[in-house]
């Protein structure tokens, strides 16, 4: 389901520009006129390694930020609305009804003290108004969708009495009961064993497609990814280096940092050397103030790259690169 | 079933634990210096007679004895006699315990209702003026005295305002106290419809009341908003606002999360005033049961000091017990 132009967008941002200013401390940006797409039905993957900003974009679209940070600049348009200069109470009925997040961790996420069925039918009578028979029946019924056996007696049962996987399934099936236009998972699967992750994904990815539903996939594992997005953004220190089709990424990787991704998770060990050799370490006054972002690590890098700072630009259509030397051909 | 298995084995664990008690209570008051027969004959008496009454009380005995006497006789519903009153320690505990009981339950639940709400408060609008105002509360009541705040209390709504009548005893000596069924004058008097009995009885509660109220509604305030505010930070109170549930709702969750905490303070807090109150009971002069066994400690009256450690040793044991209880409700966890 690749983007077309014409496509209904569900979500888009638009430079969006996130900072955080800690009390006595220079502010930092964690997110830099970051433009993502999504599409009606469309799954993007946001692969990026911890602290590129991943799960503060997830924030910023739950209108959650943590102090000290703000959206300092630019537009998360959500159907055409922009969430930004949304107030609170209109941001709190959209967060979990039209916009869901599923989040890693999810037996330190549940309520200790609430039912599974309690938690769920909570969501379904706040944000779908239903009377308690029928929470109570979508909550049974979501449980069966996410494949969590016996339903009725977990629907009694309480976190402390799940295991990591059914927890997770839970946690999806509070992400899903109120049919999310949007559904966000922040890194959700990592903490599960292989096997399952696999199960959860498939499932995840079919009732996305049953329900049109679309999705931010944020993830560290660029290999999941592959598996299950229709696009693919690669993000770096707060910037998004890379966007393409997730097959044609996957064919050659044009950005140096998305192929050291790709290196460090391949079993080829000759590309893995290749990429993940070390690079000189630069000197403070090397780099400029409009330097590449990645210039420090790049193994490809060249004069110009301290001087200029790239901008984001069409390769093909639908491939986005931002390196002035992208990587031309895929090594093999 | 598990919880009647549980209450099951908590009774089984009640009769060591008394004894247990009694035995640690029975050495320290021994181990107090002070020979009741000394002062019970007074500084007349020949070392004779003061020798006869030695061996009339069982006091030359060695002490294991004593205590095994002791025990048999408590197992009989015999607590001895005090000298002081000369009358048998289980009467006078029967009146003096209530009194204690009345005034430490009315001041614990008006510092449940100042300290509570107060603490929920200032834990959702922490950077808020009631956020403050609960800070300084809790530092204010920490560190002021029990007996003080009851002097000031007295000297202004009884010797300035003459708001209340004097502030001795659980009510006016002119009203007949109402017939004992509880032992306490507020309900005993409203079962039996004597309004006159009421009305003292409820003035004269109310200064020591309000002085406990205040100041044992600190520890309970700085409790419930510590507890509050870290369960607000906690995962799963961030996940209900990912979820866009109503913040009244994620308070009340967080709230039930930080209850055990809560009910801990109080009940340790309610068990401690049975004896912790008795500078506000002198002030009162109240006659309670606390009074009662800092009158024995000081004049080597045993019988009292023993009987007192036991009522309250028994009334903690309750109130942890009922503690139990009310987790195990709360929390799915612990019932397992």
């Amino acid at each position: 389901m690749a983007m077309s132009s014409s496509a209904t967008l569900v979500l888009e941002t638009r430079d969006l520009t996130v900072s955080y200013r800690p009390y006595g401390l220079p502010p930092v940006q964690a997110l830099r006129k970051v433009n993502v797409k999504i599409a009606l039905g469309e799954i993007l993957g946001l692969v990026g390694e911890s602290g590129a900003g991943k799960t503060t974009l997830a924030k910023a679209i739950m209108g959650v930020i943590p102090q000290p940070g703000a959206v300092e600049f630019g537009q998360i348009l959500f159907n055409g609305t922009d969430l930004v200069r949304q107030p609170e109470h209109k941001l709190n009925q959209l967060r979990g009804r039209a916009i869901s997040i599923i989040v890693a961790n999810p037996r330190g996420e549940l309520n200790p003290l609430l039912s599974i069925g309690e938690q769920l039918t909570n969501l379904a009578r706040f944000h779908l108004q239903a009377s308690v028979r029928q929470a109570r029946q979508l909550a049974l019924d979501m449980l069966r969708a996410v494949k969590i056996p016996d339903p009725a007696r977990r629907f009694r049962a309480y976190p402390h009495e799940l295991s990591g996987g059914m927890a997770q399934r839970v946690v999806i099936a509070a992400g899903l009961i109120c049919a999310p236009q949007l559904v966000i998972s922040d890194d959700a699967t990592s903490g599960l064993d292989v096997t399952v992750q696999v199960q959860i994904l498939d499932l995840l990815k079919k009732l996305a497609r049953e329900r049109q539903t679309s999705m931010l996939y944020i993830t560290r594992d660029a290999g999941v990814a592959a598996n299950f997005c229709d696009r693919i953004a690669i993000l770096y220190k707060g910037e998004i280096v890379e966007e393409a089709p997730t097959a044609a990424f996957f064919a050659g990787p044009a950005h140096p940092y998305s192929n050291l991704l790709l290196a460090a998770f391949s079993h080829h060990s000759a590309l893995r050397k290749r990429w993940s050799r070390e690079v000189e370490p630069l000197a403070k006054d090397e780099i400029g103030g409009s330097a590449c972002l990645f210039a420090d690590r790049c193994l490809l890098r060249q004069g110009r790259c301290f001087h200029e700072h790239p901008q984001l630009r069409e390769l093909a259509p639908g491939r986005f690169v931002r390196c002035h030397f992208p990587v031309e051909r895929p090594s093999s | 079933m598990v919880i009647l298995r549980y209450i099951g084995s908590r009774l089984l664990f009640l009769v060591p634990q008394i004894v247990g008690i009694v035995l640690v209570g029975f050495i320290l008051i021994k181990a107090v210096p002070g020979d009741p027969a000394t002062l019970m004959l007074g500084p007349m008496a020949s070392t004779d007679s003061i020798a006869r009454l030695r061996t009339d009380l069982g006091l030359d005995q060695p002490l294991p004895v004593q205590f095994l006497i002791y025990l048999q006789k408590l197992a009989h519903g015999d607590f001895g006699t005090s000298w002081q009153t000369t009358q048998p320690v289980l009467s006078d505990l029967r009146t003096r315990f209530p009194a204690t009981l009345e005034l430490v339950t009315y001041g614990m639940l008006l510092a449940l209702l100042i300290g509570i709400p107060l603490g929920v408060l200032s834990a959702v609008r922490k950077r808020g003026a009631i956020g403050k105002i609960g800070g300084m509360y809790g530092l204010v009541a920490g560190a002021l005295p029990d007996f003080w705040l009851a002097l000031v209390l007295v000297f202004v709504f009884y010797s300035e305002l003459h708001w209340l009548a004097s502030p001795i005893g659980r009510i006016d000596i002119s009203v007949i106290p109402p017939d004992t069924i509880t032992g306490f004058y507020t309900i005993d008097s409203l079962l039996t419809g004597n309004w006159d009995a009421l009305g003292s009885s409820v003035q004269h509660l109310l200064l020591p009341v309000v002085t406990l109220g205040l100041i044992n509604a600190g520890p309970i305030l700085k409790m419930t908003q510590s507890t509050m505010d870290r369960m607000l930070q906690a995962d799963f109170s961030q996940y209900e606002r990912l979820c866009g549930l109503p913040p009244q709702l994620i308070m009340r969750h967080a709230f039930r999360n930080a209850l055990p905490s809560i009910i801990t303070i109080v009940s340790v807090l309610y068990g401690f005033l049975i004896g912790g109150a008795v500078l506000v009971e002198i002030v009162f002069s109240w006659g309670g049961a606390g009074q009662y066994a800092v009158q024995g400690v000081l004049n080597s009256d045993f019988n009292p000091v023993l009987g007192f450690v036991i009522f309250s040793a028994l009334f903690s044991l309750v109130v942890y017990f009922l503690v139990d209880l009310a987790y195990l409700a709360i929390d799915p966890r612990i019932r397992h």
